[in-house]
């Protein structure tokens, strides 16, 4: 049995809006161990891109724990936060969020600029991440000279640059045609099984449901774990 | 991949906006810079006054003011040298010095002559600046000394002889001992012989056109100035520092209703750019929010927004500095065909000189580094100052708010 990387422990994230409180998460216990590919599927609006951000320290709860690679976030303020999703968490998203300004290698440098990368082994890492997927020819590429499915890798390469141990996913293959998505959940596969990288994703997607190795429903701010059929 | 990189990107891939922005900054570093430039010539011009005023604290002139027509006729407003001896009983009056200056004829050309006293003139007013050549001395005879702008015109050289004549005399033939320069056209295009020899060519013995006064004591001017007046009523009298109070307090005015509305363009320039950073940033907020989530710090999003905050203010700066050059070069051109810029009150008599040629003050603007440097720094510092607000907005952006932003 390999470590737990991610647990959160009754987990609650309240919201006001005006005098009603919303409980986006009501008491969730998630986990996550080292290199597993974990999906969190449910209905719109129940929750699942909540954890994530709780996950990934880019929201904090209103109760409960949340600990990750050993570090107990709530404890962390907005700096350290932000040096923590630097250098343990990869970030991808539904619609990519790549920079339109930046060609598919910087925007792959950004993160390792931010990390005080120096530029020669910057661009060095960049180029190989941008190997590994598939994407070597593309380098010098803008996003709106890219398919999709080509933005989705280049935002894995991103995800990729500083060595995270843990991947976040928001419907990675929300916008992507079938045939792109199956080769982005065959990559991250491949990624998973070279270096051992946890991989969260909230989908709707039976492809990438399929892909898991383990799977939770949220529903109203509850989560429970599904059994892997 | 610095921040001064992404900030050069992102102006680049907004050129339109980035060019509107920059040239609400341009228009008002533009015009700041064309105010500056004229005050300052405006500064040169009076200080060439003054020194062309001359060196005595008062002057002492007849107070009947001529028409034009007069002045062309010749007719020339004197005094009678004997009030020296009045002025001279006067407290405090160091010594005097007596001129008279009406046009005669140099070469056939009528120019005006000033004849002094060569040893009171240098006591009470420091002496002509002589750029070539030597003044008049105790002992000058059939010696005289050009205006640079008239020499230029006879190609006059030192040594050389010139037919000076007046109206009443035939020609005498003149050694032309110096040239001098007061920077004052009017000044320059006369010439200065000994007050005995004016005197005797214009048939005007023991007559003058002004009396110079130097006082012991610099402070007491005006006490000794309200002492002639009152002693003299019908005396026109004329202190440079009263002069140039007039003239200081005039340029001063005119100097912060220029540099006023300088700052006010700077200040729209300034809205335009703060205008722009906030669309920008509403525009990037998931950009921003992109980069949050990636790890960057909020100092390194503050970074990023104040370099092209910077940017615009360099650009805007540098452009605007350089068009105001070239407004500033070209204002002449402008002015030019019209009497220029005037100066009201100081361009008509000028005392001591005694020239009273009526008519204004052309100004030319004058380019100061300073200025330059001063209108340059100006657009940095708004363009940073405008900058800062909405960078330290977006530095501060909730990562998951400004990723939920469509």
């Amino acid at each position: 049995m390999s470590e737990t990387i991610v647990q959160t422990n009754k987990l609650v994230k309240k919201y006001r809006r005006g005098k009603i409180e919303i409980y986006a998460l009501n008491g969730v216990d998630f986990e996550a161990l080292r290199g597993e590919i974990v999906g969190v599927v449910g209905p719109s609006g129940s929750g699942k891109t909540t954890l994530l951000n709780m996950i990934g320290g880019l929201d904090k709860p209103t109760g409960g724990t949340v600990v990750v690679d050993g570090r107990d976030l709530t404890k962390l303020d907005a700096g350290e936060l932000a040096d923590f999703r630097l250098k343990k968490i990869g970030f991808i998203f539904q619609f990519y969020n790549l920079l339109p300004i930046y060609t598919a290698l910087e925007n792959v440098e950004v993160p390792l600029s931010f990390a005080k990368v120096p530029k020669e082994e910057r661009e060095e890492r960049a180029f190989e991440l941008l190997r590994l997927v598939g994407l070597e020819t593309r380098v010098d590429h803008k996003p709106d000279e890219l398919s999709g499915g080509e933005q989705q890798r280049v935002a894995i390469a991103r995800a990729l640059a500083n060595r995270p141990s843990i991947i976040l996913a928001d419907e990675p293959t929300g916008d992507l045609d079938s045939e792109s998505a199956i080769s982005l959940m065959k990559l991250i596969r491949k990624l998973k099984e070279q270096h051992n990288q946890t991989f969260i994703n909230v989908t709707h997607d039976p492809l990438v449901v399929q892909e898991c190795t383990k799977v939770y429903t949220i529903r109203d701010g509850r989560i429970q774990l599904n059994e892997k059929t | 991949m610095s921040a001064l990189n992404m900030a050069l990107k992102s102006l680049g891939r907004r050129k339109l906006r980035t060019a509107l922005t920059v040239s609400g900054i341009v228009v008002g570093i533009a015009m700041t810079l064309v105010f500056l430039s004229l005050v300052a010539g405006m500064d040169i011009q009076a200080a060439q006054m003054v020194r062309a005023i001359g060196g005595a604290d008062i002057t002492v002139v007849n107070a009947t003011r001529m028409t034009r027509q007069q002045f062309q006729q010749g007719i020339i407003n004197t005094l009678d040298e004997s009030l020296v001896t009045i002025i001279e009983g006067v407290n405090g009056v160091y010594d005097t010095s007596l001129q008279l200056s009406l046009r005669m004829f140099v070469n056939s050309t009528g120019v005006p002559i000033n004849g002094i006293d060569p040893s009171t003139y240098s006591v009470v007013t420091g002496g002509l600046n002589v750029i070539n050549g030597s003044s008049l001395s105790e002992g000058s005879e059939k010696e005289v000394v050009l205006g640079k702008i008239f020499a230029d015109s006879l190609n006059a050289t030192i040594g050389g002889n010139v037919i000076v004549s007046s109206a009443q005399q035939d020609g005498e033939s003149y050694e032309i001992i110096g040239i001098y320069e007061t920077g004052i056209a009017l000044q320059d295009r006369g010439c200065y012989i000994t007050l005995d020899e004016v005197q005797n060519m214009s048939n005007k013995e023991n007559l003058i056109t002004a009396i110079l006064v130097k006082c012991v004591d610099p402070n007491e001017v005006p006490t000794i100035r309200e002492t002639i007046a009152s002693l003299l009523p019908d005396a026109r009298i004329v202190s440079p520092s009263a002069a140039i109070q007039q003239v200081s307090n005039l340029l001063n005015t005119v100097r912060m209703f220029l540099f006023s509305i300088g700052l006010i363009a700077l200040m729209a320039g300034g809205f335009g750019v703060i205008n722009t950073m906030i669309t920008s940033i509403s525009e990037r907020t998931r950009e921003i929010g992109t980069l949050k989530a990636i790890g960057a710090k909020d100092q390194q999003i503050l970074k990023i927004f104040m370099s092209e905050a910077l940017l615009l203010g360099l650009i805007g700066g540098g452009v605007g500095v350089s068009i105001g050059i070239i407004f500033s070069i070209l204002f002449p051109m402008f002015s030019g065909g019209l009497s220029g810029l005037t100066i009201p009150g100081i361009g008509g008599r000028l005392p001591g000189g005694g020239s009273g040629f009526p008519g204004g003050v052309s100004i030319s603007p004058a380019i100061l580094p300073s200025n330059i440097l001063l209108c340059f720094s100006l657009g940095i510092v708004v363009g940073v100052l405008a900058g800062f607000y909405p960078a330290w907005r977006a530095a501060r952006m909730r990562p998951v708010e400004a990723l939920r932003h469509v």
